[in-house]
């Protein structure tokens, strides 16, 4: 635990010299908030409890999916592209420390910082100005949390093995969009899947992405609740399980053929 | 004239340099078009399932997203490098525009082309035309000199935006977050009809960052959507006075950054 704190610690002090930037990111928070909550707002005047779901509920939904990612998403694999480019893989490497715990524990020391002074501003924002509600008890927010958890597991892990997987082409860039609109599609950030059409969402529910955001969020607005949610939450451990087997498996691949560029 | 030569030669050197990346190319090529169309994917769905946006059908909203497209990929191609400004200006590069019988700024604008661009007007000409069959749209030739006209102004609103931003980084040595800000405007707008957001939303994208006359108000025009009783309906031939407003103004701006800089000597 202590390692994560420290990381979390090497973030803050990284952050507070780039405090314009800190800036930006909250105000660009503010304006994807803003524009999701008029988008929700305009299709609900015109079809009033569409779907089953209540105004309040869809865009509790929307705000979330954008003030979550804000935490959630740290991306190893930019840390990890950025590490091959320059050569400096090496130094991580000998540093006594798994490589695939060293970047989980960096990367959760990120998110605990990201989840401090972005998301939860954001969410207190979107409290007050957009009407986000608060969840509808005590259990219901416990599971929130603890689906979330595995939500950010499992993000990691499909980072990560983007990031393995760069370390092998040497390209990230123009993967990375592909793959960002992929994962956020599937993951129901904006729009939940209860709304895809059928094939979609048949799709959508085998796939790991909803363990990201759909499954926390539709806990926290109670569309998943008593046996379904605990069921959803089985599923997100079964994921996240299998992707920290996959990637270590995929590191050690990896790893034996590494080729570090001068450094 | 002999600007514009110099300019198509340096455009020339830059493409073949870029060339040399053909793996980049088609990556890149690929994450571009999966991006817009998961992006269309869902406005699409929430469309479908609501009927329509604020009276915006699916194809409308199609249409809105692709004449964004269309003069953003422009930009994208010839002047998305305006934003690495602030980088020839922090490590001292600058100089060697400056060192040439030449405009600076066409030495500047034909340092790079992004190749990416052609991945946008790609989408933007297949979407565009989709949407112009679905809808049952028959222009004449006015509108069709209007859409030209629209996606050239497009062109122009967002690149003068760029280059206005970029020469903040002349006073403060920093300026690509700024960037980044505007384009989150820039991606609400193209994304959605702007009628659908409050009123000091609307206020701001037209008066004060008028990205909106990239693609809400000539759409609104060739897309018979003009409502002749508001007293605004004007707007939606104004782009391209707009643009050329926008280009005197940056035209200023440019001058003026120019006559401050100080070499931070590389």
């Amino acid at each position: 635990m202590k390692i994560f704190w420290s990381f979390a610690r090497q973030a803050f002090h990284n952050a507070a010299v780039y405090r314009f930037e800190f800036w930006m990111r909250f105000v660009s928070i503010f304006l994807t908030m803003y524009s999701i909550h008029w988008v929700w707002r305009t299709l609900y005047t015109q079809r009033p409890g569409a779907f089953g779901v209540s105004l309040e509920q869809m865009v509790t939904y929307g705000l979330l999916g954008m003030a979550l990612e804000a935490f959630l998403d740290v991306g190893p694999e930019w840390y990890m592209a950025m590490q091959v480019r320059s050569g400096a893989i090496d130094t991580d490497l000998m540093k006594p420390l798994d490589f695939h715990v060293y970047m989980l524990a960096m990367s959760t020391g990120e998110m605990l910082f990201n989840l401090g002074v972005l998301s939860v501003p954001a969410l207190v924002m979107g409290h007050y100005l957009f009407n986000l509600q608060l969840p509808p008890n005590v259990s219901t927010g416990l599971l929130f949390g603890i689906s979330l958890v595995f939500g950010y597991l499992v993000l990691f892990h499909l980072g990560f093995l983007l990031g393995s997987l760069v370390l092998v082409t040497l390209d990230i860039r123009s993967i990375s969009w592909a793959y960002y609109s992929l994962v956020s599609f599937f993951a129901g950030q904006m729009v939940p899947l209860w709304l895809f059409p059928q094939f979609l969402r048949a799709l959508a529910e085998v796939l790991p992405f909803k363990s990201v955001y759909y499954i926390p969020m539709s806990i926290y607005i109670g569309t998943l609740a008593g046996e379904s949610a605990l069921q959803a939450i089985g599923f997100q451990v079964i994921w996240a399980v299998l992707l920290v087997l996959v990637s270590r498996w995929a590191w050690r691949q990896v790893h034996a053929r590494l080729i570090v560029q001068g450094g | 004239m002999e600007a514009l030569r110099l300019y198509l030669k340096l455009i020339r050197i830059s493409m073949q340099a870029r060339m040399q990346y053909r793996a980049d190319f088609i990556t890149g090529m690929i994450g571009v078009i999966v991006l817009n169309v998961v992006n269309l994917g869902l406005i699409g769905i929430l469309v479908s399932r609501f009927t329509h946006l604020n009276g915006w059908t699916i194809w409308e909203m199609v249409f809105l997203y692709c004449l964004w497209i269309l003069g953003h990929g422009i930009y994208s191609l010839f002047f998305w490098h305006i934003r690495t400004l602030e980088d020839y200006l922090v490590q001292g590069t600058f100089d060697q525009f400056l060192l040439r019988p030449v405009s600076p700024f066409i030495l500047f604008l034909g340092r790079e082309v992004q190749y990416l661009g052609v991945a946008d007007l790609f989408f933007g000409v297949s979407g565009a035309s989709l949407a112009y069959t679905a809808l049952g749209l028959r222009w004449d030739w006015v509108k069709w000199m209007f859409f030209g006209l629209a996606i050239v102004s497009g062109t122009l609103i967002e690149t003068t935006l760029a280059l206005m931003i970029a020469c903040i980084a002349f006073w403060t040595g920093r300026s690509r977050r700024v960037n980044s800000l505007v384009m989150q405007l820039n991606v609400m707008v193209q994304h959605y009809p702007v009628d659908i957001f409050g009123y000091t939303f609307r206020v701001i994208v037209t008066g004060l960052i008028p990205v909106a006359f990239m693609n809400y108000y000539p759409a609104l025009m060739l897309l018979d959507k003009l409502d002749r009783n508001s007293e605004w309906w004007w707007l939606g031939y104004m782009s391209p006075a707009v643009a050329l407003l926008l280009v005197g103004v940056a035209a200023g701006v440019w001058r003026l950054a120019l006559s401050r800089y100080a070499s931070s000597g590389g």
